[in-house]
């Protein structure tokens, strides 16, 4: 029975005992590309359903003896395998007796996905905003550990969990640190540039357009309103209607397989965008404004944190409507209180933009050369120095000297 | 590691120091200046900037008699605990009372400039909502959400003052000195009115870890206001002459809305400022509600100040509601600043720091800074 399921049977001569050796091996998806974090530059392992595979991968990122691994199960049903990841002597010891703490809290039949795990544990379920890092990237999960942060891998999901997360990181893609520093920074500016309009674009067009159309120039004014001439709804409805559609193209477009997906696109764009304005129903300059929106939304790299971007989206939306550029300015303070109050696992949720050491202010925005970032950053760390800045050695001892022009080696000979 | 601590960073309180003196008074301030100092008002303004530095110090050395305990809970050492809570109770008042003055003050302005056909009531319900959202969350979240808006509010302010410097006219600020005793007599009697919120550095110190590193955080943000005040003396009467400067009710206001910076797609500067302007004023009011609530729980020796803000809130509604328009609410102000406010600025922590000195209360030598 054990040999036809897949065990070993081994069967030793003298002995009246039988061993059974577990040697079931099952199908599984091998390694490939992190579907949802893709990179230009970089490693293009992604981790997969085993978790056996994602330890190993993470472990071949530290090869460090002090690297730990701690397993539980979790699941009344179905004992599922979690990992608990971190740096003995990086990550602080609190960090990693809470994470152990809020993990033995769960108490459910069945984990299917790390998201269960991101509930049950997150410092503030209520909040539209993420406050735990979900990622596939086993580059991603070493280069938290080596930050002092812990990671929790688990089975049958190729999501594993970085606490703590704050915000400035949701911001940050992986490729970030394999570029060059300069690109690197500047891509970085525009990702936070294009969340700042994925948020406030169309607020401040309806703002603008129905509450203070004198800070615009004439022309600009008048040129809005021979495009919003025979539209028959207020700005609002029009960008209400507009957004519904695309966040409706947008979920279909995310379940269809890929060969109909096409079909949406064209029926999106094409149809709704051009038949709309034709009709009268929107303005150009309203799908203008949505489209601009919905491309910088998809600069933020991270899906479930685009998704805060989106709801908190309409809220502006509303707040514009109701007091224009006045309460634009009051819905993004209620977002900023918001955002003040959030701690993910001790952390404050903003630093370090609050409470900050001006060395953090390295990896944020901007993101300076590896060799300037001396210090592990966020203070979470016990081990604060990361590297030894070896820069200036490289100018003093280069041995190979620039080649002198061949006439002048001529005649030196 | 769980880091919930009530306490603020030195930089954190030079941030509360600027945002929560700098309101929405500043459109006004000009005014005033002109009004009372003339040309040299600027210079005044500089010189009552020092002598504040001077007396919030005064502040820090009472706090930093007390440490670890703030001064709602300190001044019930000092004078007993019944006079004590009376005292706290009447600042917490006090406070209420000039927040009012400011909501007030920002709506007139916002319907003014923004939103001329919104009711008063609206407008301000929705600014002291989300400014009780942020107090609940405690010191912490009021000292961060100040720490990140101020970069927010002055690099924009800024950039939008530099392009019309070509507009300035020096000469207004001529001739320096003439007359200068009288001005000053004149001027003196207005210092609450460009500095009120001073007093809130009062309470804030006692939330810092060591008290003592207190002078350098307040120094820098009380410099950064005087220099603000006197750029902006400078730049009202510079552009419009001292009596033209008094005519106008928001001169700075005016001064924004004459920038014309070609190739730019906003045409009107001053609605831009305005909305951003919303910042100063929350951070003002939350500065100050907090306080608010956090004293009126130590008065009815609460725990949590939480629970105070909604409730208090409609205080603060119902008392922006009552002037009938802006010549009453600025009647208002002056009879508050004149008189009220010295009280409780100045009268009120020299007495309060004498008494401890002669009871010989608290640590008494912390130089050790």
């Amino acid at each position: 029975m054990a040999i036809l399921t897949g065990d070993t049977v081994m069967l030793i001569d003298g002995t009246a005992n039988i061993i059974v050796i577990g040697t079931k091996g099952w199908p599984a998806r091998g390694i490939s590309e992190p579907t949802t974090e893709a990179v230009i530059r970089g490693p293009k392992e992604g981790f997969t359903e085993t978790y056996r595979f994602n330890s190993a991968l993470v472990r071949r990122r530290i090869r460090d003896p002090r690297l730990k691994l701690k397993q539980m199960q979790i699941g009344r049903r179905s004992f599922t395998d979690i990992g608990i990841m971190y740096i003995e002597d990086i990550a602080q010891p609190e960090l990693v007796a809470e994470v152990k703490r809020r993990l033995s809290t769960i108490d459910i039949d069945a984990i299917l996905d790390s998201g269960y795990i991101e509930e049950f544990i997150e410092d503030n379920p209520y909040s539209l905003f993420p406050q735990i890092k979900a990622t596939e990237r086993p580059d991603k999960v070493a280069a938290a550990l080596y930050q002092g942060k812990v990671a929790i891998l688990v089975d049958n999901t190729p999501f594993g969990l970085i606490v703590p997360a704050t915000f400035n990181s949701f911001f940050h893609a992986a490729e970030d640190h394999y570029i060059r520093w300069i690109p690197a920074t500047v891509l970085r500016m525009m990702r936070f540039i294009a969340g700042t309009l994925s948020l406030i674009t169309p607020a401040l067009y309806i703002a603008v357009t129905s509450y203070h159309p004198g800070i615009l120039p004439t022309e600009l004014v008048l040129s809005i309103a021979a495009a919003r001439e025979g539209v028959p709804f207020p700005a609002v409805i029009e960008a209400l209607i507009l957004e519904l559609t695309f966040e409706l193209l947008r979920e279909a477009g995310v379940r269809l397989p890929t060969l109909i997906g096409g079909v949406v696109g064209i029926v999106g764009g094409l149809v709704i965008g051009q038949a709309a304005v034709e009709a009268g129903i929107v303005s150009p300059i309203m799908v203008i404004i949505v489209a601009v929106t919905a491309i910088s939304s998809f600069s933020i790299p991270d899906y479930s944190f685009s998704n805060a971007f989106r709801l908190f989206r309409f809220m502006l939306i509303f707040s514009a409507a109701f007091l224009g550029l006045y309460g634009m300015i009051l819905g993004l303070l209620l977002m900023l209180g918001h955002l003040v109050r959030l701690k993910s696992f001790g952390t404050p949720y903003l630093s370090p933009f609050v409470s900050f050491t001006a060395s953090d202010l390295k990896d944020t925005i901007v993101r300076l050369p590896m060799f300037m970032m001396k210090n592990r950053p966020l203070g979470i760390a016990n081990d604060k120095v990361r590297m030894v800045n070896n820069r200036h050695e490289i100018k003093k001892g280069a041995n190979i000297k620039e080649k002198e022009k061949g006439e002048d080696h001529n005649d030196k000979e | 590691m769980i880091r919930n601590n009530d306490n603020i960073s030195p930089y954190q309180l030079a941030m509360l120091v600027i945002m929560s003196i700098i309101g929405v008074g500043v459109f006004n301030i000009v005014h005033v200046i002109a009004k009372f100092g003339g040309n040299d008002g600027w210079i005044i303004m500089t010189a009552m900037g020092i002598v504040h530095i001077f007396l919030a110090f005064l502040f820090i050395r009472l706090s930093c008699r007390f440490p670890g305990k703030t001064f709602p809970e300190y001044i019930q050492e000092i004078l007993g605990v019944v006079l004590g809570k009376i005292l706290v109770f009447a600042i917490s008042c006090y406070i209420l009372l000039n927040l009012a003055y400011e909501v007030r003050e920002f709506t007139e302005v916002a319907k003014m400039f923004l939103l001329p056909r919104t009711p008063t009531e609206v407008i301000i319900f929705a600014l002291i909502l989300v400014c009780a959202y942020v107090v609940r969350g405690g010191v912490e979240s009021v000292a961060r959400v100040v720490e990140i808006t101020f970069p927010i509010l002055f690099i924009p302010f800024f950039l939008v003052l530099i392009p019309g410097f070509p507009n300035l006219d020096l000469t207004n600020l001529l001739p320096v000195g003439s007359d200068i005793g009288t001005k000053f007599t004149r001027m003196i009697p207005h210092a609450p009115h460009a500095f009120r919120g001073i007093e809130y550095i009062l309470f804030y110190i006692g939330f810092m870890k060591r008290p003592q590193r207190a002078y350098k955080p307040v120094a820098w943000g009380l410099i950064f206001v005087t220099g603000f005040y006197t750029l902006v003396s400078v730049i009202g009467i510079g552009a419009f002459g001292a009596k033209s400067a008094t005519k106008a009710i928001w001169p700075l206001l005016l001064y924004i809305r004459n920038i014309n910076i070609p190739g730019l797609f906003i045409e009107r500067l001053d609605g831009v400022i305005l909305s951003i302007w919303v910042i100063t004023v929350f951070t003002t009011i939350i500065t100050g509600f907090f306080i608010v609530t956090y004293s009126i729980s130590k008065v009815i020796n609460s725990k949590e100040q939480k629970q105070f803000a909604l409730p208090l809130m409609m205080f603060i509604y119902y008392l922006a509601l009552q002037p009938a328009g802006l010549a009453e609410l600025y009647e208002w102000g002056d009879w508050i600043f004149k008189y009220v406010s010295s009280i409780f600025i100045y009268v009120i922590p020299i007495v309060a720091l004498l008494i401890a000195a002669i009871r010989r209360l608290g640590v008494k030598k912390s130089e050790d800074f």
